[in-house]
């Protein structure tokens, strides 16, 4: 019988004093203990910490009254590395009904828990990109059904137009061409009705692609390497200089850290904040951009600074939105260069966020993994 | 008063505005129908613009445009006495329902979804419209 137990579980004795009397060779293997330093202590050689003075009191209250107790322990071996028990503790009593031993029988569930854990953290993490999801779906819809719309009602006034020409055809004479009656049809309403249909159409279709575009870049493999960031941007300086010059724009790289991320990918995003530099720029002053980076927290931070038109303290929030666009009648774009920069961020770890206010310029920051160059402190 | 109240249609999409406008005209309507292009044009218009006193007016509000949204424009018109008792009708097009009952809990007259039945939306404005007259707005300058 023992040995059956000994094979399939952690075993431990104690008198009633809580001193171990007894543990068998799974008790030794996962307590990294021996034998000899475990007989005649206590449990709290094996106390991880975890739980507290009043868990331990109730166990202690369950089987001092000859209850069995049933719990998951947290538990520290003797090199310092923490394990899970799921623990069943019998007291043995005398005729009296006082305890003569206890008798824990304990299974290692430590992958199971740190399953558990991570199984939350997924879930977390899901609901989070669910709730990301159903924000998106409901502003693609929005913005789908804009040109829809106009398809519809522009193609109800095409019906409308040839209704009216039927009936100025029917009522023409001699086959003449009545002409009076036609113009308003042929050279107004089917002329404007085509114009916002083929402007509707052109209009989901960008919208189709770039949602196609903002979707897979949940799938593209990324390569994640130390990144020289000064190198990237002297590229991105480069090959942007004629629209820099044209705006007569000066951009200043103080020394930048470097960091763990994906070169192109990366390369993208700050060509991206670039280029909103340029797009956002104030017209009366010339445009100044300066780059700055600095280690926090692990972190390697850059800040891409402009003196453009600034964002409105409402409108920060929305610039990360999908398709959202502040001026879409004065700049081009298709309103998903810092969707994607957030999207491609949070693949590396990354966060991106600004600072600005309406006039006064605005601020990006782009945090990334550190590559550490001084020990840290855990 | 044949006309009725000055529609205002505020929308940034310009085909939307040209179909609003063309339906409600074959459908009947000869209100003055005026177009702004955004939330921050029709609040210049309420507050700094509106010159014409005695006027009497509905609107047309859509809900995302750039700048200042159409729940943004029903805030602030809906904040200020004068304008409590204007009539304001959303037209928007997604219906997500706390949408609706936001606007309606700012107090928007009618949440409408486009691309709406024109017959039936001119029959609403024209019943709108028949109580219009009794809710002046009071011309500027006036506490």
């Amino acid at each position: 019988m023992r040995a059956a137990l000994d094979e399939h579980s952690i075993v431990a004795i104690t008198d009633p004093a809580g001193r171990i009397t007894y543990v068998n060779d799974k008790f030794c293997a996962i307590s990294r203990y021996s034998r000899e330093e475990l007989l005649g202590q206590d449990h709290r050689i094996i106390n991880s910490g975890t739980h507290s003075q009043e868990f331990f009191r109730d166990l202690w209250g369950t089987i001092c009254q000859g209850h069995v107790w049933r719990g998951e322990i947290r538990n520290r071996a003797k090199d310092g590395t923490l394990y899970w028990v799921d623990t069943t503790i019998c007291p043995f009593l005398d005729e009296a009904g006082k305890p003569l031993q206890y008798v824990a029988i304990r299974t290692d569930i430590t992958r199971r828990k740190a399953d558990e854990a991570e199984l939350h953290r997924v879930a977390a993490e899901l609901a989070e990109k669910n709730k990301e999801l159903e924000a998106i779906v409901y502003t693609v819809s929005h913005d789908l059904r804009s040109p829809l719309v106009n398809v519809q009602g522009f193609g109800k006034q095409l019906n409308r137009a040839c209704e009216s020409i039927n009936v100025a055809m029917a009522s023409a004479k001699d086959g003449l061409v009545p002409v009076d009656q036609l113009k308003p049809s042929v050279e107004g309403a089917i002329p404007q009705a085509l114009r916002f249909i083929n402007a509707g159409v052109a209009k989901m279709e960008t919208l189709l692609s770039g949602l196609l575009r903002y979707s897979r870049l949940g799938r593209v493999a990324l390569n994640i390497r130390p990144l020289n960031v000064d190198g990237l941007l002297t590229d991105i300086l480069a090959a942007m200089k004629f629209q820099l010059d044209e705006a007569k724009a000066e951009v200043r790289v103080d020394a930048l850290p470097t960091c763990l991320a994906d070169n192109t990918k990366t390369s993208q995003i700050f060509a991206n904040l670039l280029d909103n530099a340029l797009k956002y720029r104030e017209p009366s002053r010339p445009l100044r951009v300066t780059i700055r980076g600095y280690v926090q927290a692990g972190q390697a931070i850059y800040a891409v600074a402009d003196n453009g038109i600034g964002i409105a303290p409402e409108h920060q929030a929305k610039v990360f939105e999908i398709f959202h666009r502040l001026d879409p009648d004065a700049t081009p774009g298709e309103g998903l260069g810092l969707t994607i920069a957030q999207r491609v961020l949070d693949r590396q770890n990354g966060r991106i966020w600004v600072e600005a206010t309406l006039g006064g310029g605005a601020t990006f920051f782009v945090a990334l993994p550190a590559i550490e160059t001084t020990p840290s402190l855990s | 008063m044949k006309q009725g109240p000055s529609i205002l249609i505020v929308e940034d999409d310009e085909g939307h505005a040209i179909l609003i406008r063309q339906n409600l005209v074959s459908a009947g309507l000869e209100n003055r129908i005026e177009h702004f292009r955004d939330g921050q044009a029709i609040l210049d218009f309420f507050f700094t613009r509106r010159d014409r006193a005695n006027e009497t007016y509905l609107v047309l509000l859509d809900i995302r445009m750039p700048k200042v949204d159409g729940i943004e424009v029903l805030r602030r018109l809906k904040a200020d006495p004068k304008f409590r008792k204007l009539p304001i009708i959303m037209l928007t097009t997604t219906e997500d329902s706390r949408e609706v009952e936001r606007c309606h809990q700012l107090g928007c007259s009618v949440y409408i979804q486009k691309p709406v039945d024109y017959d039936r939306f001119a029959e609403v404005i024209r019943r709108i419209g028949l109580f219009v007259p009794l809710l002046l707005v009071p011309p500027l300058g006036v506490p």
